[in-house]
């Protein structure tokens, strides 16, 4: 056969192409408020709890959502909770972002291997308190301890930073207009 | 090799419009036409579409290998100077490539002649590997057509592996511009693959992305940009005002830069230079060495048109045929003319596709006029031996 044995486009809207359910497989991940509370959870070592929360407070730093006004950043996370990031903008000012609740990493598995989950930073918007959440904004969990999650939120986040300018691309398809599409 | 006429699915617009394919009429005529099909052998495929793709591949591969290391080369081919080291590493790392279209002048018998390789921006992917695909299995479930037919395309499949083989490690952004159903549906196709591998994805008009002030490309969330696909030309990139952040940016771009060669007209004369008498290519020179051509008939291109635009076709010094376009001012290159086969009085070229250098599917776009434009018909196809 010289064709696709199956396509489904849940994206489209196309339920009719559908032939196979597919599930975004779940992983096993280590999720906790604090160093101590790690260090107390069953089969946890406190020197992993340890570099799992300074790894996380690296890849805070890098990927926590980032704003140049605090009032902006409360709007999202809440009065207190937001501090100011060591960052700069580019003409001097501060950059803020919200204060890390939390962090999640690998778990060791039963055959001795460790998850594969990007050691990271968690918070807990105004809007949602209840629910970790990544650097990325998606949901992770609502409680502490070794769980599982889905393993679109294990990657690691994306680094965050204050845009200058915007509309530097796509001037040479103006000049080109006419065209319903710029491919070829 | 035939054309035959069939009835149409009496469903086919409501499916369309719920699949969002919403670009099958153009201006109120048909861009998607299932009142006919092509039928081909499964001969005819494998030795004269799937193998010649596969070794001009390997042939464009070669080319690339000589134009990078070739300063007068990569200034024929119009890349700005201040690129040319850009676009040699992005070939020196072996930066991987997801996807390209061949397009072939072929009628069933003889060698297929490659016009041209869109090897950048390809467009009709949607209707080749996922349209046409639906196509098929209804088609034969309705009865339309026998119930023992495939199809040259598995397109999505090799798609999906592409994108898994990639190895992202984070946010896979996807651009297209501001204005085109076209481009944005194909774009989000491309997500759905791209999810399927389990690559998390994000979409963004390539008007929109920003720069922060270590250079660094920005979404609209001010999230790095680490990994973009574009569906916008190389050649446009780099004279856009962002350009010249690229280089240092560290993003990784699908299609890597040095695709950038290859969807150039300007690897015709190349090829034909370093291949000359190829069963699959065409005599092609620069304009400058036009005279070389052994033939009173030749197709005169920009070395950067899309869709036909801004190509002519000239007999005995006349041009008989000609489509306006934009295109021109970075030189223009001739091939031999070797008409389109015409069929029931449609002009038809053969889109031979690739993904990550395989060839895996095919699509037919066929005209009233000899030159195929944005606007030609895109026709199904099956095997039946």
């Amino acid at each position: 056969m010289k064709r696709s044995k199956s396509l489904k486009l849940a994206l489209m809207g196309a339920t009719i192409f559908t032939m196979t359910a597919c599930d975004q497989p779940d992983e096993t991940a280590s999720i906790f408020e604090s160093v101590d509370e790690c260090a107390k959870f069953e089969g946890q070592d406190l020197d992993q709890c340890r570099q799992g929360w300074e790894k996380a407070e690296q890849e805070h730093i890098r990927t926590a959502p980032k704003y140049t006004s605090i009032a902006d950043c409360q709007a999202d996370f809440g009065p207190e909770q937001c501090e100011q990031a060591p960052q700069q903008t580019t003409s001097g000012g501060s950059v803020f972002m919200p204060m890390m609740m939390g962090y999640m990493m690998g778990s060791m598995l039963s055959n001795g291997t460790r998850s594969n989950v990007a050691t990271q930073p968690l918070y807990r918007t105004k809007d949602d308190p209840g629910t970790f959440r990544n650097a990325d904004n998606q949901k992770v969990s609502t409680k502490t301890g070794v769980q599982t999650v889905s393993r679109t939120v294990t990657q690691s986040p994306t680094t965050k930073t204050s845009t200058i300018r915007r509309g530097g691309f796509g001037k040479t398809a103006m000049r080109s207009s006419g065209f319903r599409s710029f491919g070829g | 090799m035939y054309r035959i006429a069939i009835e149409e699915r009496s469903n086919w617009q409501q499916l369309a419009k719920e699949v969002g394919f919403q670009f099958h009429t153009i201006d109120g005529d048909k861009y998607w036409d299932e009142s006919a099909c092509y039928r081909f052998t499964m001969d005819q495929i494998e030795n004269h579409i799937e193998d010649p793709s596969a070794e001009l591949e390997q042939m464009c591969f070669e080319v690339v290998d000589r134009v990078v290391q070739d300063e007068q080369l990569l200034k024929k081919f119009a890349i700005p100077e201040t690129y040319h080291d850009y676009v040699r590493q992005s070939w020196l790392n072996r930066e991987k490539n997801l996807y390209g279209r061949m397009d072939f002048s072929y009628d069933g018998t003889g060698p297929a002649k490659l016009l041209e390789y869109n090897a950048d921006t390809p467009t009709s992917l949607y209707e080749s590997a996922a349209f046409q695909w639906v196509w098929l299995e209804q088609a034969m479930e309705q009865g339309l057509i026998p119930p023992d037919c495939d199809q040259y395309n598995a397109i999505h499949e090799h798609l999906v592996d592409a994108f898994d083989n990639m190895n992202f490690t984070g946010t896979l952004h996807m651009a297209a511009c501001q204005g085109s159903l076209e481009d944005e549906g194909t774009v989000l196709y491309m997500e759905e693959c791209a999810t399927q591998a389990h690559v998390q994805t994000h979409f963004i008009h390539m008007e929109e992305i920003g720069i922060d002030a270590q250079g660094r490309l920005t979404d609209l969330q001010d999230n790095v940009i680490t990994d973009l696909f574009k569906l916008y030309p190389w050649e446009w990139m780099m004279r856009d005002e962002f350009g010249e952040a690229m280089p240092e940016s560290g993003v990784t771009f699908i299609e890597p830069a040095w695709k950038t060669i290859l969807s150039n007209k300007a690897i015709l004369p190349v090829l034909w230079d370093m291949f000359e008498g190829h069963p699959n290519l065409l005599p092609s020179y620069f304009m400058e060495e036009a005279h070389k051509l052994d033939s009173n008939a030749y197709v005169k291109k920009p070395i950067y048109s899309r869709e036909g635009a801004g190509v002519s076709i000239i007999k005995n010094g006349k041009t008989i045929e000609e489509v306006k376009g934009p295109y021109g001012e970075e030189g223009h290159i001739v091939q031999a003319l070797h008409p389109l086969p015409t069929f029931d009085g449609n002009h038809t070229v053969i889109g031979s596709w690739l993904v990550a250098s395989q060839p895996c599917g095919m699509g037919i776009r066929e005209d009233v006029s000899a030159i195929t434009k944005d606007t030609s018909r895109f026709v199904p196809h099956v095997i039946r031996d």
